[in-house]
């Protein structure tokens, strides 16, 4: 297990400098800062001095050089557009973008693995076709409509929740929330339908049943865990996705996430800031998809040890 | 939207179909009126094909019909109500710029296909085909191919946007391959996954020792296999992709006036949900039905080609029994 | 009220779906409640900002994001301008006046201290002075006002401030009342992200990324304002802000548009900003001015102005609006005549011009409400009347990539739509910057053209306005790199238990004394 998991670490790191690279190539494409920054009458002189202040008037490859030297001591530079420290800034917002993506997941997973196997119980019953159409309609719906609509409906309409912001009870995440949820969720129920669907005509769930088996614990406990691989994979991508750019929720609600602090680097040329924020987003996805992995290994053991037993 | 480019929506939506109905062209004619009668028994899967025959006729034969009325302005008649008050083509209203909504719905719809439909197949084609090759050779090259999918799973695909459609101009082409290249990990993973499993069966150890070379043993008997679960998580991936494209326009990059799209539509349409719903409700359906459609006949087809499964469809209503898991999709946000 | 999200069936998430659309469709949105919430639970007044500001250094204010918390609220200028007479009042300098031509003498005001406890005196304003101007800070108001002049500031006493200026500069106590004032032994070498200052508010809490709170200054010199403590939160959704309006959480919402939803919560005023395109010159067809022309004719400015802003504003025809020293009130819009723009076109083909390029026309992304819609309307006309152009549409940082020197080269024909706003109150800052040949962002200009502006910028009182007319004037008659479209009106939105009056100033000065619990 622990080898798996160092090979793992070991070789992600490869794939890890070159995100670090990219961001930083692609970053210095999208344009000189300068213009966005001096006021608009600077002289070439101020330019200059812009320039040689932030570090722009360098060669690229001595900027490369010190962005890399910089990592080492997690020093990301100062934020052009705030004067902060850049990797502060982007710890920051990591959290709320974490929470906000952990809770989604919870429920989404929770909730889509009881919808699904109800709807795998009985294939091609009312309910099931029921599920499998609204959840398709879920999976397809953009979601800042879904957002600016549950606003306008439920905070300016019935004011019983408010419109935006992260300030005050568990009422400020009901909005975010169900925008963010809506796709991962249509998305799972899916998914865990149709795992559930074979698992439940499985030669060992009728083995369960014959044994005397309660049903809940034929569905929940056999088919359930054999069902389990396909989920899991299916929800670590969608993570994965909530971790790398929850930024159409973020904006609207203002939420001081990491996607919202990336789009904003990206729209305000704050190249340090990005660098930080892709950063850290990208050894979170990667220590999920070890996760995730590890996951598959215990579920494959288990499994496997559960037919030999 | 120019006309070739709406050709080309039409024309790949037609390829889609005509590879789907490849392995029964190499059957007899009988199959042929087989696969019909497989179609009309199931009422949900018929129901969704009817859908998405008439977007792609609405798309590509719709626009003999409108004319320039997708374009023409009328800046003394916007946000007209739906309703049968003003003429045919106003009958879902008239947008900010008082041009016809149904018009555009349809203009639009060229548009997203467009984008939608080439992303998808790029992206199935090359993920998929990256991921056989890697999953069935496996070692170093297996490596190295999931090392490149986590790169750009981790990778901001937004930066990968604004970059290129900043520097590079917004055009549908660019906006294709930048969700192409985002969705081709997707591919990539499953299609790994699966291949590798599959290296280990008796048939392809066969082909093997048989001497037949690599590649054709992945065309021969791992591509057939694995096609349908690629398929899947295609259809998945066409409605992920037709949300990626409204997210761009909500963020200013995507597809750009005077062009449209469904997704722009809806982008454009939010500022006016509280005085014209219409303007942004409409394309919003227009992307939901038939997103939901592409899914229910890519359900049905999964189990229609697996010969395994198919007797079920053969089955009169109301006795066929479970289906087997037809969606397994790989899918990320 | 739900305390949790409840877990999602699909048949709740069905409900709720129908409960939206059938909401929307049916009632409308109606205003539930505005009640107890816009003062937050711990009295502040909440104002809802479209971006937080990057920081609160007072030399960035000009910085509209910076310069609306910051100006006139943290920290103050010697001399204020009245944005709607557009006189100049005394703030921290009690009177002020030109000695000699290149002189000028405040006197300053007794009795101030900053929020760290220390009194104001003339050596404070000297010190503020040489910080922002000319400094290797690289201050915003430095190159927005000052334009890299000279100045030489001196502290004779306590009480008395001279400012000497290289060449005569008449306007120089306008140009000041944008620096705002700091104490001596403020950070020289770097921006400071939460200043002290003389202003009515102090900064209390900034909570990056969610919210700034200001508290009121108790010893402020001026009359204390009403709010004890206000709250600024950032929502770039603009129908968001118009939502927290309308549910009673925000007291004021800033940069709404027609239609985000505020209702008769939305009041509009005169925002001094004023759209127009600028027109490459220098590249074909664009170098043709029957072409240029035809682009003023074919714009339908009445139309934009009443079916796309919602009368939010008026036709323009020119870059300086009501209000502004310079305006000339006797020159209209250019008429919207599709037939004349046609015909021109077509005199400019069989002359020999292509008119077939295609031309870019360039708008930045959420400039003003609509601005997308606004370009659709222009494209489609200038089609009509013969032209071949496409839309791009651009972030902030491209756009300016364009708007500014050094351009972008071998852009091929480009018109960019532009919106500036005179925020001075003086057309010198528009003429230097948008006619003069040589401009930061002209692209174009003649001789002719940059000797009326530099002798109009020497004169003062009515001449000096009718000066600047010429200038507007001559530009399109003769030169005509812009083709204008509106002057903007902005939208407020101000909740009923809040009593504000909006003026030209408000988008970059917020003045929270002017703020009011209503009765």
């Amino acid at each position: 297990m622990l080898t798996f998991v160092r090979r793992r670490i070991v070789s992600s790191a490869v794939p890890l400098v070159v995100v670090i690279l990219g961001v930083f190539c692609l970053a210095r494409l999208t344009g000189d800062p300068a213009k966005l920054y001096l006021p608009l009458s600077a002289t070439p002189q101020m330019r200059e001095d812009f320039l040689a202040r932030n570090g722009f008037d360098k060669p690229l490859i001595e900027q490369l050089w010190d962005y890399l030297e910089g990592l080492f001591t997690l020093d990301f530079g100062e934020s052009l557009r705030t004067g902060q420290d850049a990797a502060g800034m982007a710890l920051r917002a990591f959290p709320a973008t974490l929470q906000l993506a952990g809770a989604t997941m919870l429920l989404a997973i929770v909730g889509a693995v009881l919808i699904g196997s109800w709807a795998a119980y009985k294939p091609n019953s009312l309910a099931d076709r029921l599920s499998g159409l609204l959840s398709m309609a879920a999976a397809s719906m953009p979601d800042f409509w879904f957002a600016i609509m549950g606003v306008l409906v439920f905070a300016v309409t019935l004011g019983w929740l408010p419109t935006s912001g992260v300030v005050g009870g568990p009422e400020v995440w009901v909005l975010p929330l169900l925008t963010l949820l809506i796709r991962p969720f249509g998305v799972l129920v899916q998914v865990v339908r149709g795992a559930m669907v074979s698992a439940l005509s499985a030669p060992y769930v009728k083995v369960a049943r014959s044994k005397g088996a309660s049903e809940p614990r034929v569905v929940f406990g056999h088919a359930l865990r054999n069902a389990a691989p396909p989920v899991l994979t299916v929800a670590g991508d969608l993570t994965v996705g909530l971790v790398n750019g929850a930024v159409v929720v973020e904006t609207i609600f203002g939420w001081p996430g990491i996607g919202k602090l990336m789009i904003d680097s990206i729209l305000q040329r704050d190249f340090a800031v990005l660098q930080a924020a892709v950063l850290i987003t990208a050894v979170t996805i990667f220590a999920l998809n070890i996760l995730v992995d590890l996951c598959h290994a215990l579920l494959d053991s288990r499994v496997r040890q559960a037919v030999t037993a | 939207m120019t006309v070739s480019e709406q050709k080309k929506g039409g024309d790949s939506m037609t390829a889609t179909l005509d590879t789907a109905a490849q392995p029964e062209d190499a059957r007899s004619q009988a199959g042929r009126t087989r696969w019909w009668t497989l179609l009309l028994r199931d009422r949900v899967a018929t129901a969704a094909a009817v859908v998405l025959l008439l977007v792609v006729l609405a798309t590509t034969l719709g626009q003999l019909l409108i004319g320039d009325l997708d374009t023409k302005q009328n800046l003394r008649a916007t946000n007209t109500p739906p309703g049968f008050g003003h003429g045919w083509e106003f009958v879902l209203g008239s947008d900010a710029l008082g041009r016809s909504v149904l018009a555009r719905l349809m203009v639009a719809g060229g548009t997203s296909l467009s984008v939608a439909v080439p992303a998808v197949l790029i992206s199935l084609i090359v993920g998929g085909a990256w991921g056989m090759w890697a999953g069935y050779h496996r070692g170093w090259r297996e490596n190295v191919s999931m090392r490149v999918a986590d790169i750009i799973l981790s990778f901001p695909s937004l930066l990968l946007a604004v970059v290129v459609l900043y520097i590079f101009s917004p055009s549908a082409a660019n906006i294709v391959a930048v969700l192409a290249i985002a969705r081709i990990p997707v591919y990539l993973r499953t299609a790994r996954a699966e291949s590798a499993e599959l290296r280990g069966r008796l048939f392809v150890d066969a082909a093997r020792t048989f001497g037949t070379r690599s590649g054709a043993v992945i065309v021969r008997h791992i591509a057939p296999v694995v096609a349908p679960t690629l398929l899947t998580v295609a259809t998945v991936d066409f409605c992920f992709v037709m949300l990626a494209e409204s997210s761009l326009s909500f963020l200013g990059i995507g597809i750009q006036p005077p062009d449209v799209s469904w997704g722009l539509m809806v982008a454009q349409g939010r500022q006016y949900l509280q005085t014209a719903w219409w303007t942004a409700v409409f394309p919003g359906l227009a992307i939901v039905i038939t997103t939901v459609s592409a899914t229910l006949l890519a359900s049905w087809f999964r189990l229609a080609t697996d010969p395994a499964q198919r007797w079920r469809l053969a089955l009169p209503r109301g006795r066929r029994g479970r289906r087997s898991a037809p969606v397994l999709p790989e899918v990320t946000q | 009220m739900p305390a949790f999200p409840p877990r999602s069936t699909p048949r709740k998430a069905a409900l709720a779906l129908v409960l939206l659309a059938g909401l929307v469709a049916g009632s409308g949105c109606t205003v539930a409640n505005s009640d107890s919430l816009t003062g937050g639970a711990d009295g502040a007044l909440q104002i809802a900002l479209q971006q937080e500001p990057p920081t609160l250094e007072p030399c960035e204010s000009s910085l509209t994001s910076t310069g609306i918390v910051v100006r006139s609220n943290i920290t103050e200028p010697l001399v204020e301008r009245d944005p709607t007479s557009g006189a100049l009042k005394p703030l921290l300098a009690t009177g002020w006046k030109a000695t000699d031509d290149h002189t000028w003498t405040f006197t300053i005001r007794d009795g101030v201290r900053f929020h760290d406890g220390t009194p104001f005196d003339a050596e404070d304003a000297a010190f503020s002075i040489t910080r922002a101007v000319g400094s290797k800070l690289g201050c915003n108001v430095d190159g927005y006002v000052f334009a890299d002049s000279k100045l030489e500031v001196s502290a004779p006493d306590a009480r008395t401030l001279t400012v000497k200026t290289k060449d005569p500069d008449p306007i120089l106590p306008l140009r000041l009342s944008f620096l705002e004032i700091v104490p001596t032994g403020t950070n020289t070498t770097s921006k400071v992200r939460e200043p002290v200052g003389t202003g009515p508010y102090k900064v209390a809490d900034w909570d990056s990324g969610i919210s700034l709170r200001l508290d009121r200054f108790d010893g402020y010199w001026g009359t204390k304002p009403d709010y004890p403590a206000v709250r600024y939160v950032w929502r770039t959704e603009n129908s968001i802000r118009a939502a927290m309006v309308a549910s009673g959480e925000a007291g004021i919402a800033v940069g709404l548009g027609p239609e985000d939803g505020a209702g008769d919560l939305g009041v509009a005023f005169p925002n001094n900003e004023t759209t127009a395109l600028r027109m490459d010159v220098n590249v074909t067809p664009l170098n043709d001015i029957r072409v240029r022309r035809a682009v003023n004719y074919a714009i339908d400015k009445n139309g934009i102005v009443e079916s796309l802003f919602l009368k939010l504003g008026e036709p323009a025809g020119q870059l300086v609006a009501a209000g502004v020293v310079g305006h000339d009130p006797a020159i209209k819009a250019w008429p919207y005549d599709p037939a004349k723009a046609k015909a021109l076109v077509a005199e400019a083909a069989a002359a020999g011009v292509p008119v077939r390029t295609p031309i870019t026309l360039i708008a930045r992304t959420a400039q003003f409400p609509k601005v997308a819609e606004t370009a659709e309307v222009m494209q489609e006309a200038l089609s009509q009347a013969g032209l071949n152009v496409k839309i791009k549409m651009l972030d902030t940082a491209a756009h300016l990539e364009y708007q500014l020197r050094p351009f972008v080269r071998d852009a091929g024909p480009t018109l960019l739509l532009i919106m500036h706003g005179n925020q001075a109150g003086d057309a010198a800052f528009t003429t230097s910057q948008y006619l003069k040949s040589d401009g930061p962002q002209s692209q174009y200009g003649t001789a002719a053209l940059d000797e009326m502006i530099a002798q109009a910028g020497e004169k003062t009182g009515p001449e000096r306005s009718q000066a600047f007319g010429k200038v507007l004037a001559y530009q399109n008659e003769n030169v005509v790199q812009y083709a204008h479209i509106a002057h903007m009106r902005g939208l407020i939105g101000i909740a009923s238990n809040v009593r504000y009056k909006p003026n030209s100033a408000s988008t970059d000065e917020l003045r929270l004394a002017e703020i009011h619990p209503a009765e």
